[in-house]
């Protein structure tokens, strides 16, 4: 495919030294360098396929296992195993990362950026993502094999209760979830600023929307998930007390952090699933009515996920009112994505579609979604979930949502874009075949087992006895879910055939209206030497009638065309107008995102095997591998600032704040890290709740005074680091080093009397639960502190090496250090608050 | 789509059989099939969903069937605008039609949880999860047995439901829903059964190796019945009078079992496994996994690993005399 892809040499010297700059390494080992969006977005996607046909074969040996009454074929252990990995990877490792692979493809083909905003964060995304998923599976090689369900209710999955296998599973779903939080970052801010000039919000294509309020989610539902899980590890490595009931632990509290990520995780698996049919039901019925409709759908649903987690937890006996609260936000569900499905037959209602592979899918996803939306709704009501809970019926109604809300729509996606993919057809017969083979298997699998729920068949059970009647049933599944495996072999085949014998494709086989149907199947590198623009939502249909050399940036576009030559760059555009903004830089292809993966592999590995110096190495080969990815290359800072391009536009290529992409990168690193500190926060007050005392185990209350100079100690490295900014763009630039390294100074001394402080304590983490949280959120305020001090020495470092041009280059550097100053002293404000202060009253 | 309409039917027939069915299968756990006020409260909710529902469903595909071959008018056939315009279509399907059909079953889900709310006098029984058993005690009668819930027909019950290890979930689907035993948590629930009868009920929570078999029995008698079953397991065991049966009783005392089983009336008192204290009156054993057979029960204790894998009662080693020899013991603990 490289040789495919290899820019074509035109005999103009600039275009030469263009394509040049955007080629990628490819090969042993130069593709492990890469950071091409199309390359490492296919990785994505073999790699999850890969996962998801090795769980679809779990599902299969659990299916032979239930088809008879009684049956032996698996036993307990083996049966709890595999339908724990089934679950865990195609959630984690399968439905988002499939998706977001799917995204890293199409999101600036569409958008008519020249690649995503950060491509190293791609390739880090990728690499992380590939190990988390070897380490879910090497568990097998040890007969270390999580069998508590993909939830891991504590206490199974507590010290008390799980086997080492548990170990992999939570570590190597931290792994998953740093590479979706990255994924999620990334794509939003690609989403957000690097679209193609006069692409407003509201002309963007609606795979686009989803994507935007996925990737917001994503990086906020991971997160969660992510502090939940490290709070589980820490049970178990540090001997915490979290989840020990003994020790004034709390179970209820994983429930509660798990479904609040596990309930926006089915919305972040639909959601970009719904992007794909907006995509196809446009193009196949030639027009999309209701796109503010759907849009505002798409943002109400994103918002409403985040509300619906308790409706997991109707049969825990919490309060029957807040369970009302919950039902009610649940069905307000409904309507947006009734808004959706309405839609879309209303974009149907124009003509006689030609009903190929893509549009079946589409079809099949509208039948099958309907109907799990519809047992959805029921299981939302609380009588009725009190009896449907935790049996069949809710593995139809999820199974309903998530293959036929996305898994199909996944499929049609694929027959619909390949032939850009690799510039060939999929073969329309065995794309049928692949269809109803598909969804006449899915629905014999699946629609009985709504029958077996309501016959009293619970979830997660290895066998049956046969007087309980569901035999029939379960055979009947056996037979679906075999012949659903041969729809989706016939899938493999079409996709297979295609890539090799597919007849060729032309540019715009289905009549689609996004900016990626102009490219060349498969594009070049940088996508776009010419940036397009836009100037209608639908800018393939409206072509004709658009005459693009009035276009307002076409000046823009001109100077842009095959340039800037020697370095990566692509047009950063206002969130709102789509109005371009700024020349942003884009990364070259660099080792150090896998460097950077490597070393939290070997933390992962330490973790698992206990052998816990590994873990600093780790550490220290990330931050180190982080730390050369960030620094920037001098010649490339050179050729950034003798660039005519800014004369030529008009538009700046040193930006900062919010015009500027590490600004915008560092805004989802604090969201990350508030959002981390905000889950932690709850656990704090979630535990002290339901605790009769508080501190616990009739600790004395927190000293107030000590640690209130302390923590002020951030606050003034804070005020330092303003006036550092200050000072720079009054280019006072000693001064302004004066002020970073004051902040140094008192963040030093912070962690210093910090650490001091905390091991006189006359409790440890392992004492109770009231001394686990108490650590965490130290260290976790130890953590912000550090992060801090590596942004402000980074940015002190450079200060000192750069020469004359200072001013230029670092003020990014400065003023980030500066606001994310502000954030840690906000962050150490509320945690002082909450530990030292909290106990007394509130 | 025409499958699609065909499946359609088959689904409809798929759930009709099991309305005409009824009753399932002999050991019956249907939700749809109440026999308790609570269970038959939700069993009318989820029928009215159903038709409900079917109809929406049913509406939904009729319209996409239109948008996809709807009558068109050939002159205009590429501008075909579904029935009162884009926006109309999208606001009354997605926006009015939700609204119509949740609101109302909002309000019917509140009453229906108000009508099946707890009693609030009754007999109290509690539950204690084990993994993978029920220790089912009576406090105020100082009554403790296992995996079988003896309740009186025609009055509700409360239950007290805690967990000595892992969360796990009761649940009789025949009289009412699900509610967690879950570890320092204390939660209340209840039910009742209409008739005298016995209801098969199991864990519902996953809860480790042998969530599957982690089952028991409801057993509702008639009220005057019910009050003598008290009576009667309100009293210690009895001393052996068969000769075999004290040889029985020396087998438990030495072979191990009094480690973890506890036996009224004897120094037998473990409680890491169910109480055997009326263990041959049981109908059940291995938490409703085998009828109470001497077959059975010499089987499940020779090796009960072979019978539920993973069950915390090991393997025991016993002659085939000291073992017939137990079993005539237990049999006799009535």
């Amino acid at each position: 495919m490289s040789a495919v892809r290899r820019a074509k040499a035109s005999g103009h010297p600039g275009r030469d030294a263009f394509s040049e700059t955007w080629n990628e390494p490819t090969g042993f080992p130069g593709g492990m360098a890469t950071v091409d969006n199309f390359q490492i977005g296919v990785r994505f996607l073999v790699t999850s396929f890969s996962f998801f046909l090795v769980a679809g074969a779990f599902a299969l040996l659990m299916r032979v296992q239930l088809a008879r009454a009684d049956n032996d074929f698996l036993g307990p252990d083996v049966y709890n195993r595999l339908f724990t990995m089934h679950g865990t990877v195609m959630m984690y490792l399968f439905a988002v990362p499939f998706q977001e692979g799917m995204a890293a493809v199409l999101l600036p083909w569409m958008l008519g950026g020249r690649d995503l905003a950060f491509p190293r964060l791609t390739a880090f995304s990728y690499w992380v993502f590939l190990f988390s998923g070897l380490i879910f599976f090497s568990g097998f090689l040890f007969d270390a094999v999580a069998d508590v369900g993909w939830f891991a209710y504590t206490p199974l999955s507590a010290p008390a209760f799980a086997a080492n296998g548990i170990d992999f599973w939570v570590v190597g779903l931290g792994a998953a979830e740093v590479a979706g939080i990255a994924a999620g970052s990334e794509l939003a801010v690609s989403i957000l600023r690097l679209r193609a000039p006069g692409m407003a919000l509201h002309r963007m294509p609606l795979y686009a929307w989803a994507w935007l309020a996925t990737a917001v989610m994503i990086v906020f539902a991971f997160t969660t998930l992510l502090i939940a899980t490290l709070l589980l590890e820490l049970d178990h490595d540090l001997g915490t007390r979290f989840f020990d009931d003994q020790r004034g632990g709390n179970h209820l509290l994983w429930q509660h952090l798990f479904w609040f990520f596990g309930h926006p995780e089915v919305y972040i698996i639909f959601l970009p699933a719904t992007g794909v049919v907006s995509m196809i039901v446009g193009a196949f019925a030639g027009r999309i009515v209701g796109y503010t409709w759907i849009v505002v759908a798409i943002l109400l649903t994103g918002f409403l996920s985040f509300g619906l987690w308790v409706h997991h937890m109707y049969t825990t006996g919490l309060p029957e009112l807040s369970l009302y609260f919950f039902a009610g936000a649940s069905l307000m569900i409904a309507i947006a994505s009734g808004v959706q499905i309405f839609a879309w037959i209303a974009s149907l209602w124009r003509r006689r579609p030609v009903l190929a592979a893509p549009l079946l899918f589409v079809l099949g996803f509208v039948f099958i979604f309907v109907l799990g939306g519809l047992t959805g709704v029921m299981v939302a009501v609380v009588p009725f979930d009190l009896q449907v809970h935790d049996t069949y019926f809710l593995v139809a109604h999820f199974h309903y949502v998530l293959i036929g809300g996305a898994v199909f729509p996944m499929m049609g996606g694929v027959y619909y874009w390949l032939p850009k993919f690799c510039g060939r057809m999929p073969n329309e017969r065995l794309g049928k075949w692949s269809f109803w083979l598909t969804f006449l298997g899915f629905n014999a699998t699946f629609f009985p087992m709504h029958v077996m729920g309501l016959l009293g068949m619970p979830r997660r059970v290895y066998t049956y006895p046969a007087s309980l009647g569901i035999e029939g049933y379960n055979l009947f599944a056996t037979v679906g879910a075999f012949v659903l495996a041969a729809g989706f072999a016939a899938f493999v085949i079409n996709v297979l055939y295609a890539l090799r014998y597919g007849a060729e494709a032309s540019q715009n086989p289905w009549g689609g209206d996004s900016l990626e149907w102009a490219l060349p199947s498969p594009p070049n590198f940088a996508l776009y030497p010419r940036l397009p623009t836009i100037s209608s939502r639908h800018p393939l249909w409206q072509q004709e009638t658009d005459s693009s050399l009035d276009h307002p940036w076409q000046h823009v576009v001109e100077a842009l065309d095959h340039r800037p030559e020697e370095w990566r760059a692509t047009l950063l555009v206002d969130m709102i107008s789509g109005e371009p903004q700024a020349i942003a830089r884009l990364a070259q292809p660099s080792y150090m995102p896998l460097v950077a993966s490597v070393g939290i592999v070997l933390v992962t590995v330490g973790t698992i095997a206990k052998l816990f110096l590994l873990i600093p190495v780790g550490v220290l080969i990330s931050v180190a591998a982080l730390f050369k990815w960030h620094w920037p290359s001098r010649t490339e800072l050179e050729l950034m600032r003798t660039s005519s391009l800014p004369k030529e536009t008009g538009l700046p290529i040193f930006t900062t704040g919010s015009n500027s992409l590490g600004w915008m990168g560092m805004l989802f690193v604090v969201a990350v890290l508030g959002w981390s500190v905000g889950t932690l926060l709850y656990s704090y007050f979630y535990l002290r709740l339901y605790s009769d005392e508080w501190p616990q185990g009739g600790l004395p209350l927190p000293d107030r005074l000590l640690p209130a100079a302390m923590f002020a100690a951030i606050g003034l490295a804070a005020a330092a680091f303003g006036w550092a900014w200050s000072s720079f763009r009054a280019a006072h630039k000693l001064r302004s080093m004066v002020g970073l390294a004051a902040g140094i100074a008192l963040l030093a001394s912070f962690l210093v009397v910090h650490v001091v402080q905390l091991s006189r304590e006359e409790f440890t983490p392992q004492t109770n639960a009231y001394g686990s949280i108490f650590f965490v959120l130290s260290w976790t305020v130890d953590l912000v502190v550090l992060i801090g001090l590596g942004m402000a020495a980074m940015t002190m470092a450079r200060a000192w090496l750069e020469g004359k041009h200072w001013q230029l280059f670092l003020a990014l550097s400065v003023q980030m250090t500066a606001h994310y100053g502000y954030f840690a002293a906000g962050v150490a404000a509320v945690v002082y608050g909450t530990l030292y202060l909290s106990p007394y009253g509130i | 789509m025409r499958i699609a309409v065909a499946q359609w039917h088959v689904g409809v027939a798929l759930l009709a059989a099991v309305f005409l069915a009824g009753c399932a299968g002999e050991s019956n756990q249907s939700a749809m099939d109440p026999a308790g006020p609570a269970a038959a409260e939700i069993a009318w909710l989820w029928w009215i969903m159903f038709w409900v529902f079917t109809a929406v469903f049913v509406l939904v595909m009729l319209l996409l069937l239109g948008a996809l071959y709807g009558k068109r008018d050939r002159s205009n056939d590429d501008q075909a605008q579904p029935p009162l315009g884009p926006n109309g279509f999208i606001v009354a399907g997605g926006f009015l039609l939700p609204i119509m059909v949740v609101t109302p079953l909002y309000l019917l889900s509140l009453k229906t949880s108000a009508s099946i709310g707890p009693p609030r006098e009754a007999l109290t029984v509690r539950i204690v999860g084990h993994m993978w058993w029920w220790e089912v005690r009576y406090p105020e009668q100082d009554i403790v047995t296992a995996n079988e819930i003896h309740i009186p027909a025609g009055q509700p019950v409360r239950l007290e439901l805690a967990s000595a290890d892992v969360i796990h979930s009761f649940w009789a689907p025949r009289l009412h829903g699900k509610r967690d035993l879950i570890p320092g948590v204390e939660n209340v629930f209840w039910i009742e059964a209409d008739e005298p009868g016995i209801f098969r009920g199991q864990c519902a929570e996953y809860c480790g190796t042998q969530h599957a078999n982690m089952a028991f029995q409801v057993i509702a008698l008639p009220a005057d019945e019910f009050d003598a079953w008290l009576a009667e397991r309100s009293n210690p065991a009895v001393d052996p009078a068969v000769a075999q049966a004290r040889r029985g009783f020396e087998v438990f005392m030495s072979a191990g079992c009094a480690q973890c089983h506890a036996v009224r009336g004897t120094p037998a008192n473990g409680n890491v496994g169910p109480d055997l204290s009326h263990i041959g009156s049981r109908q059940m054993i291995g938490a409703a996994m085998l009828s109470n057979t001497r077959g059975n029960l010499m089987g499940w204790i020779a090796d009960p690993q072979a019978i539920k894998p993973g069950v915390k009662m090991p393997r025991t080693y016993l002659d085939g005399d000291s073992l017939l020899a137990l079993v005539v013991y237990l049999e006799g603990l009535r």
